[in-house]
C-alpha cells in the first residue's frame, strides 16, 4: 500500500472531521438569538427581570456568555479532552457517559445483525448466483422485491405482536431489568440474547436481502469476466474458481457497502429500538430530539460522524488491499 | 463445499434462534405480592428525583409522589385539603385569626382588617399585604425518619425566591405574590416567611415552644388567588438534605452538580407517601415503595394507600404499551390512548376502560394586536371582532369532535370555564351553540357586508387579494388545521397549515409574527387568578399571545384578582365570562376526553376522575388488591 496515499487519506478524514465538528457546533445556532431562550422558555407570569435573571444564570451555567467563536474555540479545546458536554436532562449527566451507556447495547444490536446479514446474504448471494434462473435465484428476487416494500419497523412490529404477544415465542419488548441487572454472568448474557431476538430478526432480514442481492449481482458479474473464463479454459476445478477468482473479486463492492454498514453500525435503528424498548443509541437520540436536548443531540451526531469517518477510511484501506489498483489514482 | 457451508450456517442460525426462543419475562404474571405495575408510555424515564430539575414527561409525577406540597386542591369546591399542613388562616395586625365563628375565613374583615402595607425596597415602593399562619402536621416525617418541621417550609420558600442559590424559572412565577424578596447577590431585601427561629417574633408574631416548629407564618400580595400555587404547586424540600450543600457555586437545582448534589439528586428524601427503591429501578423501570411511616391515613386509621410497590415501565410505543396491558403484562397504563384503540378492548375479560372528560382545551387563538412591526392588512382583518365571530360562527364543534377527536370529546362554551364546575359556569357565555346551517349562513351575511368580492375559487377578496392566513401548529395537529381549512372554505376564507417549529414562543408567538394559532388552555379555580391575567391581559411573555387589549376586559379580570371577597370573587369569574366570549380572540374547539385503561384481575375499585388517566392519587388511594376483596374482580 502506498505511503502517500494512506497519509492523504488520513488528512482528509481529519479535513472532514473538522467541517463536521464546526457544522455541529454552528448549526444548532442557526436563527437562535439566544440559546439561553431555548433551554429555559419563559414559564408562568414571570417578570421581564426575573427571566433576565434566569437567562443570565443559564447563559453562565452553559458558557453561552461569550462570544459565539470564543464558544467554538472551547468546544474544540474541550473535545481535545473527549468532553462532549453536559446533557440538559435532569442530573446533568456527561453526554459521553449517556453515549457509553447506550453505545454497547447498540452494539449488541447492530454487530450481531451485520454478523448475520452479511454470512446469510453473502451464501444466499452466491447461491443464487451460481444457481442463476433456477427457484434459488427467483426465490431471492421475490424476497428483494418483498422487503422493498416491507420496511424493517413494520417486520418489528409485525414479529412483536404474533411473535412476542401471540405466540409467546420470544419476548415481545425488552424486559425492563435487563439493563439494571447485567453483570455478565451466563444467565445475564441469555437474557439479552433472548431480548434481542425479535429485533436483531427485524433488523436482519432486510440485510440479508440486501447482501444476498449485491453478492448475486456481483458475483454474476465477475462470472461473466474474461479471467474467469480463462480459469475455466486452464481447466482448474468447479471450487478454486468460484472461491478463489469469482468470489474474491465479487468481494468489493460488498466490502464498499459493508463499510457503510459498518458506519451506521452505532447509529442504532431508532425505530426498532423504539418498538422493542430497546436501550440504545437510536433511542438515546429520540430522548435528546423530544426534550430539545442539544448537547445531546450535538454530542450523538458527532460521535456517529466521527465513527463514521472512521469505518470510511477504515474500509478505503482496505480496499486498498483488496484490490491494489486504487492507488494507481493517486500516482497520477 | 458449499453444501457444508450452509449446513453450519443453519446450524448457527438454528441455534442462535433457539437461544432467544423463549417466553418474554413478565413480572406480573407470577407475582403474588401487592405491587401494581404501571405502564408508562415516554421517551426516557428521569434519571434525578429533586423536584426542581424534573420537568419532562413523567418526572413531575413522581415528584409529586416522593415530596408532598403544603395542601391539596379540590378543583371542585374550591377548598385546601390538608397534606403536610393541616390547617391555614389570614391573621389580622394583632396575629389573630380572621375567621368566622364556625371555622371558615371571614372575607368581610379580611377586607376591612387583613389589609397592611410594607415597603417593598427591591420595588421601591409601599405595598399591601395579607398575612398567612400556616400549621403543619405534627406527625409529618421525611422518609429519612426525619421530622417535618416549619424550617423545612422556610427553606423551601425562601430558596425558591433566591436566585443566588437557585434557578429555577417556575420556582420563581409560583413564588411571584410572595413578598419574600432578595436581590441577585443573595441578600434578602424583604422577609416574607417567619418561623420561631426566623423572626416571627419581631414582627408580634407569637408562636408557643409546643408549636415553634409546626408553624409557619408568610406575607404574600393582596390575591386570593396568591396562596393557591404557594400552597400546592411548591414540593416542599428537606433543609437538612440540602442546606449543606447548596451554594452560590452548587446551586439546588445545579446543571453540573458534584457528586455530593449528584447523590442527593439520585437518592431524594421526600415526605411525600412513596419513595424511591434505587437499588430496584433502572433506565426501564422505577420502583416505588409505599412508606409505612406515612403521617396521612385513611378515616378508619388504615394506610391511606394500599399498595405496597408500583413498578413503573417504560414503554417507547404506544402500540406495544397497549398489548402489554392486553396481554397482562402490567395493570394499567399512565397515558391516554386514542379512541382509535377502543375497539381494541371490547369484549376483553379483565379490562376496564376509563373515558373521562378532559380539563384541557383547545383553542384558536387570532393575532388581534400584531406589534406594529408584525401588522400587515390580512392581519390587521382579526383586529376587527365581527370579522373573528364570523369566524368563529363557521367552526362545526359536532363535526370536529367526530372527525378529528373521533367522538371522544367535548364541547366547550366561549367563556371558556368548563360546564362541569356547576357552580361557576355562566350559561350566557356559551354563544357558539345552535344550528350550524344557520351559523354559517350568519357568518356568511357579516362577511359580505365587509368583503363581498370573491374570486373564482370562492374565496373573499381584499383589495383584490385572496383573505388568507396561516394556522400555526404542530405536526399533530395538522388533521384539526385541515378540518378548520374545509370549514372556513365555507365562508369564503382560506387558512393553511404552518409549522409552530420547536419553540414557537420565541420565534412566532412572543414576537407577533403569526396569523392564528392552536393553544391547549386549562382554566379552573386553582390557576384563574394567573390564567385569566396571562391569556388575556398581560403582553410579552405570557399566553396572550394574540395581544388582546380589552379595557372592560382587562379591568373586570384585575378586580377579580384583587378583591378579597371570596363570594365577589366568584361572582366576577361567573361575570367575565360572557365578555371572554365576546371578544370571540380564543374560540374553544374542543376538549378531548381522556381514555384510560386498566386491568381488573389483580386490583379493583377504579373510579373515573375528570381530566386524569386511572393512574391518580385519588385512584391509587382506592384501588385494592383483588385478593383482598374475595377475588372479585
Amino acid at each position: 500500500m502506498k505511503k502517500s496515499y494512506v497519509i492523504k487519506r488520513i488528512i482528509y478524514a481529519v479535513f472532514i472531521f473538522f467541517i463536521v465538528l464546526t457544522l455541529n457546533f454552528f448549526i444548532p445556532r442557526i436563527g437562535v438569538d439566544d440559546p439561553a431562550e431555548r433551554y429555559y422558555p419563559p414559564q408562568g407570569n414571570m417578570s421581564e427581570l426575573e427571566y433576565e435573571i434566569i437567562k443570565q444564570f443559564t447563559r453562565e451555567q452553559y458558557g453561552f456568555d461569550v462570544s459565539n467563536f470564543q464558544q467554538y474555540l472551547n468546544y474544540v479545546s474541550d473535545l481535545l479532552r473527549f468532553n462532549l458536554g453536559v446533557s440538559f436532562r435532569s442530573g446533568s449527566p456527561q453526554v459521553i457517559t449517556l453515549i457509553g451507556h447506550r453505545l454497547p447495547w447498540t452494539l449488541v444490536l447492530s454487530v450481531t445483525t451485520l454478523l448475520i446479514s452479511l454470512v446469510i446474504g453473502l451464501l444466499f448471494g452466491t447461491i443464487a448466483a451460481w444457481k442463476r434462473g433456477r427457484w434459488q435465484d427467483s426465490l431471492l428476487l421475490n424476497a428483494s422485491t418483498i422487503s422493498v416494500a416491507l420496511p424493517a419497523f413494520f417486520i418489528a412490529l409485525m414479529v412483536s405482536f404474533y411473535l412476542g404477544f401471540e405466540l409467546e415465542l420470544f419476548p415481545a419488548y425488552t424486559n425492563p431489568n435487563m439493563v439494571a441487572q447485567f453483570d455478565w454472568s451466563w444467565r445475564a448474557i441469555q437474557v439479552v440474547m433472548n431480548n434481542a431476538a425479535l429485533p436483531i430478526m427485524s433488523m436482519s432480514i432486510g440485510g440479508i436481502v440486501g447482501y444476498s442481492q449485491s453478492t448475486r449481482n456481483s458475483v454474476i458479474a465477475v462470472t461473466n469476466e474474461d479471467f474467469i473464463m480463462t480459469a475455466r479454459a486452464k481447466g482448474l476445478n468447479h471450487r478454486t474458481v468460484l472461491y478463489k477468482h469469482t468470489l474474491r473479486n465479487a468481494l468489493l463492492p460488498i466490502v464498499t457497502s459493508l463499510g457503510m454498514s459498518i458506519s451506521g453500525l452505532i447509529g442504532g435503528a431508532i425505530i426498532i429500538e423504539q418498538i422493542f424498548n430497546w436501550q440504545g443509541m437510536g433511542t438515546l437520540f429520540l430522548e435528546a430530539n423530544s426534550t430539545n436536548d442539544y448537547p445531546l443531540m450535538m454530542g450523538i451526531m458527532l460521535f456517529l460522524s466521527t465513527f463514521a469517518i472512521i469505518a470510511n477510511l477504515v474500509t478505503e484501506l482496505f480496499y486498498v488491499v483488496l484490490d491494489p489498483r486504487v492507488t494507481v489514482g493517486d500516482k497520477r | 463445499m458449499l453444501k457444508k457451508t450452509t449446513v453450519l450456517i443453519m446450524i448457527f442460525g438454528l441455534v442462535l434462534l433457539l437461544s432467544g426462543c423463549t417466553r418474554g419475562d413478565y413480572e406480573r404474571r407470577y407475582d403474588d405480592s401487592n405491587t401494581l405495575y404501571v405502564g408508562v408510555v415516554e421517551s426516557s424515564f428521569p434519571i434525578a428525583f429533586m423536584p426542581w430539575l424534573s420537568r419532562d414527561g413523567v418526572a413531575p409525577t413522581i415528584s409529586s409522589m416522593l415530596y408532598n406540597t403544603l395542601f391539596a386542591y379540590d378543583d371542585d369546591t374550591g377548598d385546601f385539603l390538608p397534606v403536610l399542613a393541616d390547617e391555614w388562616y389570614y391573621v389580622d395586625s394583632d396575629g389573630l385569626p380572621i375567621l368566622t365563628a364556625d371555622g371558615a375565613i371571614d372575607y368581610e374583615r379580611l377586607e376591612a382588617e387583613g389589609l397592611r402595607q410594607i415597603m417593598n425596597p427591591f420595588a421601591g415602593r409601599m405595598e399591601n399585604y395579607l398575612t398567612v399562619k400556616i400549621m403543619l402536621n405534627p406527625d409529618a416525617t421525611w422518609s429519612d425518619g426525619t421530622p417535618v418541621t416549619a424550617e423545612d417550609v422556610y427553606y423551601s420558600l425562601d430558596i425558591a425566591k433566591n436566585n443566588y442559590l437557585s434557578n429555577h424559572a417556575g420556582a420563581l412565577a409560583w413564588t411571584a405574590d410572595l413578598l419574600h424578596v432578595y436581590c441577585n447577590m443573595g441578600i434578602l431585601h424583604l422577609q416574607g416567611v417567619f418561623t420561631y427561629n426566623r423572626g416571627a417574633a419581631e414582627q408580634g408574631y407569637i408562636i408557643s415552644e409546643d408549636e415553634r416548629d409546626h408553624v409557619v407564618y408568610i406575607h404574600v400580595r393582596d390575591v386570593l388567588g396568591a396562596v393557591t400555587s404557594l400552597f400546592t404547586t411548591i414540593l416542599i424540600i428537606p433543609q437538612h438534605i440540602w442546606q449543606p450543600v447548596v451554594s452560590r457555586e452548587s446551586q439546588l437545582n445545579s446543571r453540573d452538580p458534584n457528586a455530593d448534589m449528584l447523590h442527593r439528586y439520585q437518592n431524594p428524601v421526600g415526605s411525600g407517601p412513596w419513595m424511591l427503591n434505587i437499588e430496584a429501578s433502572g433506565p426501564s423501570m422505577i420502583v416505588l415503595e409505599r412508606r409505612h411511616d406515612y403521617h396521612m391515613t385513611d378515616d378508619d386509621g388504615s394506610p391511606l394507600y394500599k399498595i405496597d410497590t408500583i413498578k413503573l415501565i417504560l414503554y417507547q410505543d404506544v402500540n406495544v404499551a397497549i398489548y402489554a396491558v392486553l396481554r397482562g403484562h402490567i395493570d394499567l397504563l399512565h397515558s391516554s390512548v386514542s379512541p382509535n384503540y377502543a375497539r381494541l378492548f371490547e369484549g376483553r375479560d379483565h379490562i376496564f376502560v376509563s373515558e373521562s372528560d378532559g380539563i384541557y382545551v383547545q383553542t384558536l387563538v387570532m393575532n388581534v394586536n400584531p406589534e406594529s412591526g408584525q401588522r400587515n392588512p390580512m392581519r390587521d382583518l382579526l383586529g376587527d371582532v365581527d370579522f373573528r365571530k364570523a369566524i368563529a360562527l363557521a367552526i362545526d364543534p359536532d363535526e370536529l369532535i367526530d372527525l378529528v377527536a373521533n367522538g371522544s370529546g367535548q364541547r366547550m362554551s366561549a367563556g371558556l370555564i368548563s360546564e362541569r364546575l356547576t357552580d361557576f359556569y355562566n350559561p350566557d357565555a356559551n354563544i357558539l351553540g345552535g344550528d350550524q346551517h344557520d351559523k354559517v349562513h350568519e357568518a356568511n351575511q357579516i362577511l359580505d357586508a365587509m368583503y363581498p368580492e370573491k374570486d373564482r375559487s370562492g374565496y373573499r377578496l381584499l383589495d383584490g387579494e385572496r383573505i388568507s392566513f396561516n394556522i400555526l401548529g404542530h405536526p399533530g395537529e395538522i388533521e384539526l388545521i385541515s378540518f378548520l381549512e374545509i370549514q372556513f372554505q365555507k365562508i369564503g376564507i382560506e387558512v393553511n397549515y404552518q409549522a409552530k417549529g420547536s419553540s414557537p414562543e420565541t420565534t412566532f408567538l412572543w414576537t407577533s409574527n403569526f396569523d392564528m394559532t392552536i393553544h391547549g388552555v386549562i382554566f379552573s379555580l386553582v390557576n384563574v387568578d394567573i390564567m385569566l391575567n396571562a391569556h388575556f391581559v398581560a403582553m410579552g411573555r405570557t399566553s396572550n399571545y394574540g395581544r388582546l387589549a380589552n379595557p372592560e376586559l382587562a379591568a373586570g379580570i384585575h378586580e377579580m384578582r384583587r378583591t378579597l371577597n371570596l363570594n365577589r370573587k366568584y361572582e366576577l369569574i361567573y361575570e367575565l365570562q360572557p365578555l371572554i366570549a365576546a371578544q370571540y380572540y380564543k374560540i374553544p374547539l374542543y376538549s378531548a376526553n381522556v381514555i384510560s385503561v386498566a386491568r381488573t384481575d389483580r386490583y379493583t375499585g377504579y373510579e373515573v376522575i375528570p381530566g386524569s388517566t386511572l393512574f391518580s392519587t385519588a385512584n391509587l388511594q382506592t384501588i385494592t388488591r383483588v385478593n383482598d376483596q374475595g377475588g372479585h374482580s
